[in-house]
């Protein structure tokens, strides 16, 4: 009836154009996302990043291996300790360091730890996104906070913590270490047991979840997605058990997968990830002996050998890959951040189309983005 | 032509007048302490405090809270419509505000006796979508806009489930008048005779307040406060007591219809205070269940809300009808309605329960699909 | 190297022996390849006309399958061109492989990857407004990072000189590189 009333020519039907960010509530930081919405259902999704890019790649190249450690963090903020030992690690490999024994214990221990807190971080912001009004948000700040507070008493600060050198560390942890670690973990315990009732037992948590932002593992390898993200889709790729670095060659662990590739999976890969975390630092405890955290014939001025690798390790959201190339000298002539974040959102479009609006969202929740890393 | 007012004898309109005048009054304080009692109530299960800070334990919260609003800029986006952005707010209050005439708080008190009180209270009450899709259309917003299409989606498809659960109660106490419906539960309420009934009302009340996990109008984390997203400062603290003045009286028409009101099961006469204190107790069992809901439950998608309404709610409550007329026209026990309606429970649990349990990989429209891949 | 050049076969040094060379050589019979070892990964240094295509050789090979693109970048090599780096993994036999390839500063151009893996979408808007090198037949070729109307500089090359930094808290809060060190 509308078109015998309404001359065709001057009204068409339009999608709407819906532009979510750069400030939204649900895109985790500054990310835009210009949505197509027909009705309800997302028909294009055209994301835009760079907002919050601040060149740390060009800044390291002006400073020496050490001041560039601190960059390390800021691009990886929610797991510092997973960011600065890819980049340790590679200078280390391009200079030939030897790390002490338990200076690489308590390296694993503060990397799974990390990835306790950025997974509970996950945890807090995906119940956001699906709508439950904080109740799993806090509960996860408040395990994630007793991480932080650890953190904080090894290497000063909460969440910048350049603590790792190349070499070693940069002091000994407290002496109440091995006790702290241990407070931590019980109540990571608790905390981990609680969003199985909080969420994951959810019939609307699951309806919401299930089936919903589904990418095949073929897709998910040839768009080079990593992390829980592709382990959800049923790959088990991880590096720690591919290519182990550090001691995991040591360690029993599983690496959880998933069978659908869909949101719910790609949240339980974390959950069951986190229970495997805190598995392998009670394990790594029982390894760590007293001894020395840097080589004993450390340069005064840390210089490499020209040559160039590519380092990569398994942070919370992926593999987090520093290819560092170097002509001599004391600083990198090209660093390179591999962001498992900035690849990760690729299938961002190929996910959501065709999803409801609330979809979308969680479905870019479920990629666990920090945009500090997809931008750097 | 004049009527008893408290201790007077005066005109009828002036006594309506007054007596509007004082729910007015009621509805403002009761809404800001709702305020201050949720957020108590979600800081407890949230394992924090709430507000402590303004007045003994936090009670001025929300004084504080309504001055700010307050002295906060209108603020009217330049292209929004101005008509329909300015009287948004008070299509949303006043429809609620008119609900309040029937609903009996105490007994021989209320505004007005209807004998279609129900009716009234549904018609009157309905009329807020008006506002919600006004507010969400005159924004000029796409938030907005999509959360008041939503709102409407929603308040429809919700308004059956929820007046054919009252119906049913209307058929088992005879009478739609609620005056004579608290009477009537002076022995049994009738949440025994229904309690499938009450069930779907309480669900389809979640609904109509827009409350979690039915929020998607107001999806914070989807439509970023919805139709509200562009209202600031007094307009919004409009919406937001329309709000919780909606939920007092959801809760105030939930005790009065299904808990008895103000009467005491256990026979004699209370007093007045007595009244008072028995009609906040039940309301406030089901202000707690809604806060409750909310500390708990993660938001629904709109397809799912609508397919629960149409599929899930709607037939129920149509056989609960059905079976309350065959019950009392063929002249059964009415123990049967109890059964029927803990068995329509179970049954409600474990539909709602197999929808979630198996999952599908729903297929996108493959057009779209292959439209996104090229 | 191919079977043409047995001469290149002799140049790599003994700890190629330990590493993938041998299937790498068989995979990319037919294209110019030099080998190196890396300090962790092989790697290869493929001419442009050809890294596509080698790409491609090496993503279907059935022995090596490099299904996975880690990372594209490039790295400014001043006066010698700009190299484009592509590090590549295989999810199922479990080896890395990094490929060079290095472009004329004249003609900073090389055929997009994207059609091999489209992981490479991202990763070559990135290097294409970093360091202007061209990704012929990118399906996609706007900026990521950077603001949609800057084409004319590139942040990581290394002419391009960091700003000044600015000195607020007046002249004695200042130092200069010679007190740091």
């Amino acid at each position: 009836m509308a078109s015998e009333m309404l001359p065709d020519e001057e009204y068409e039907v339009q999608d709407l154009l819906l532009n979510v960010g750069p400030q939204h509530p649900s895109t985790h930081g500054v990310f835009r996302m210009v949505m197509t919405v027909d009705g309800e259902l997302v028909k294009d999704v055209v994301p835009y990043i760079g907002y919050l890019h601040r060149g740390a790649e060009k800044l390291c190249e002006t400073m020496d291996y050490r001041q560039g450690i601190g960059f390390m963090d800021r691009t990886e903020y929610l797991a510092g300790h997973n960011a600065e030992l890819s980049y340790v690690m590679a200078v280390e490999k391009l200079a030939g360091l030897e790390v002490p024994e338990r200076a690489q214990w308590i390296r694993m221990i503060l990397c799974e730890l990390n990835r306790l807190s950025s997974h509970f971080m996950f945890m807090g912001a995906f119940g956001i996104d699906v709508g439950v009004f904080g109740t799993p948000f806090i509960y996860a700040w408040r395990e994630r906070e007793a991480i932080i507070d650890l953190f904080e008493e090894i290497s000063g600060d909460r969440m910048m913590y350049a603590y790792f050198r190349p070499g070693g560390l940069a002091w000994d942890v407290p002496t109440n270490f091995v006790q702290r670690v241990k407070e931590v973990l019980v109540s990571s315990k608790t905390g981990i047991k609680d969003f199985d009732g909080l969420l994951t037992d959810n019939e609307i948590f699951r309806a919401r979840t299930q089936g919903i932002g589904y990418i095949s593992a073929e897709d998910a390898i040839d768009y080079g997605m990593s992390g829980p993200s592709l382990r959800g889709s049923g790959v088990p790729m991880d590096v720690r058990k591919d290519e182990p670095y550090l001691y995991y060659d040591q360690i029993k662990f599983e690496v959880p997968v998933g069978k659908n590739g869909d949101v719910f999976d790609r949240y339980i890969c974390r959950l069951e990830e986190m229970r495997q975390s805190v598995s392998i630092i009670e394990q790594c405890l029982e390894h760590l002996q007293p001894g020395p955290i840097m080589p004993e014939r450390m340069p005064r001025m840390l210089r490499t050998p020209p040559g160039e690798v590519y380092v990569r390790t398994e942070a919370p959201r992926g593999e987090y890959g520093v290819y560092l190339v170097s002509k001599g000298g004391n600083r990198p002539y090209r660093l390179k951040v591999r962001s498992a974040c900035l690849s990760n959102l690729q299938p961002l479009k190929q996910m959501s189309v065709g999803q409801y609006v609330a979809d979308a969202i969680i479905v870019l929740g479920s990629i666990d983005i920090v945009l500090s890393e997809v931008d750097r | 032509m004049n009527t008893h007012f408290i201790f007077w004898d005066i005109n009828v309109w002036a006594d309506g007048a007054l007596r509007l005048l004082m729910i007015t009054g009621l509805m403002t304080v009761v809404a800001m302490g709702l305020i201050y009692l949720e957020r108590k109530v979600l800081a407890r299960f949230h394992q924090r405090v709430g507000p402590q800070r303004t007045g003994p334990l936090g009670l001025l919260q929300s004084v504080a809270d309504a001055l700010k609003l307050v002295g906060k800029e209108d603020l009217r986006p330049t292209n929004a419509d101005p008509w329909t952005f300015e009287l948004a707010p008070y299509l949303v209050f006043i429809p609620i505000f008119l609900g309040f005439v029937v609903i009996p708080f105490v007994a021989d008190w209320q505004v007005r006796v209807l004998d279609l009180g129900i009716l009234y209270f549904v018609a009157a009450s309905s009329l807020t979508i008006v506002g919600w899709v006004a507010a969400g259309w005159g924004s000029d917003n796409r938030y907005a806009m999509i959360g008041g299409l939503r709102s409407a989606a929603q308040a429809i498809s919700y308004e059956l489930p929820l007046v054919l659960s009252l119906l049913s109660v209307g058929i088992v106490a005879g009478t739609l008048n609620l005056n004579e419906m608290v009477q009537g539960q002076s022995a049994v309420p009738n949440i025994v005779w229904q309690p499938m009934a009450f069930f779907i009302f309480f669900i389809a009340a979640l609904a109509e307040l827009n409350r979690t996990p039915f929020d998607i109008p107001v999806g914070e984390s989807e439509v970023v406060g919805g139709p509200f997203v562009e209202y600031s400062g007094i307009r919004w603290s409009m919406f937001f007591l329309g709000e919780y003045a909606g939920m007092f009286i959801m809760s105030i028409l939930a005790g009065a219809v299904f808990l008895g009101g103000y009467e005491w099961p256990f026979g004699g006469e209370l007093g007045r205070g007595w009244q008072v204190v028995l009609v906040g107790v039940k309301s406030s069992i089901f202000i707690f269940l809604v806060f409750w809901v909310r500390a708990s439950m993660p938001r629904l998608r709109i397809d799912q809300l609508m397919g629960y309404a149409w599929k899930v709610l709607v037939p129920l409550s149509l056989v609960q009808v059905l079976l309350n007329g065959a019950v009392l026209v063929y002249g059964g026990p009415k123990i049967i309605l109890t059964v029927t309606g803990l068995a329509g429970i179970v049954f409600l649990f474990w539909i709602t329960d197999r929808a979630v349990s198996k999952p599908r990989v729903r297929p996108a429209n493959p057009a779209m699909q292959t439209e996104a891949a090229s | 190297m191919t079977s043409e050049q047995p001469e290149g076969a002799q140049q790599p040094t003994a700890s190629l022996d330990t590493t993938i060379w041998a299937e790498v050589d068989r995979a990319l019979s037919g294209i110019t390849v030099t080998p190196e070892a890396g300090v962790l990964d092989l790697i290869v240094t493929i001419p442009r006309d050809e890294v596509v295509r080698g790409l491609r050789a090496l993503k279907t090979d059935a022995a090596l399958h490099f299904d996975y693109l880690r990372c594209l970048t490039a790295v400014d090599q001043e006066a010698d061109g700009i190299d484009v780096v592509y590090h590549l993994y295989s999810t199922t036999s479990k080896h890395n492989l990094t490929v060079k390839t290095n472009l004329p500063n004249d003609d900073l151009f090389v055929d997009t990857a994207t059609t091999v893996w489209r992981a490479a979408n991202w990763l070559e808007r990135e290097t294409a407004e970093m360091f202007g090198v061209r990704f012929r037949g990118h399906p996609d070729p706007r900026t990521l990072l950077m603001p949609e109307d800057m084409d004319d500089t590139f942040p990581l090359r290394k002419d391009h000189p960091l700003a000044e930094i600015e000195i607020l808290q007046g002249e004695g809060m200042g130092y200069t590189e010679e007190d740091s060190e």
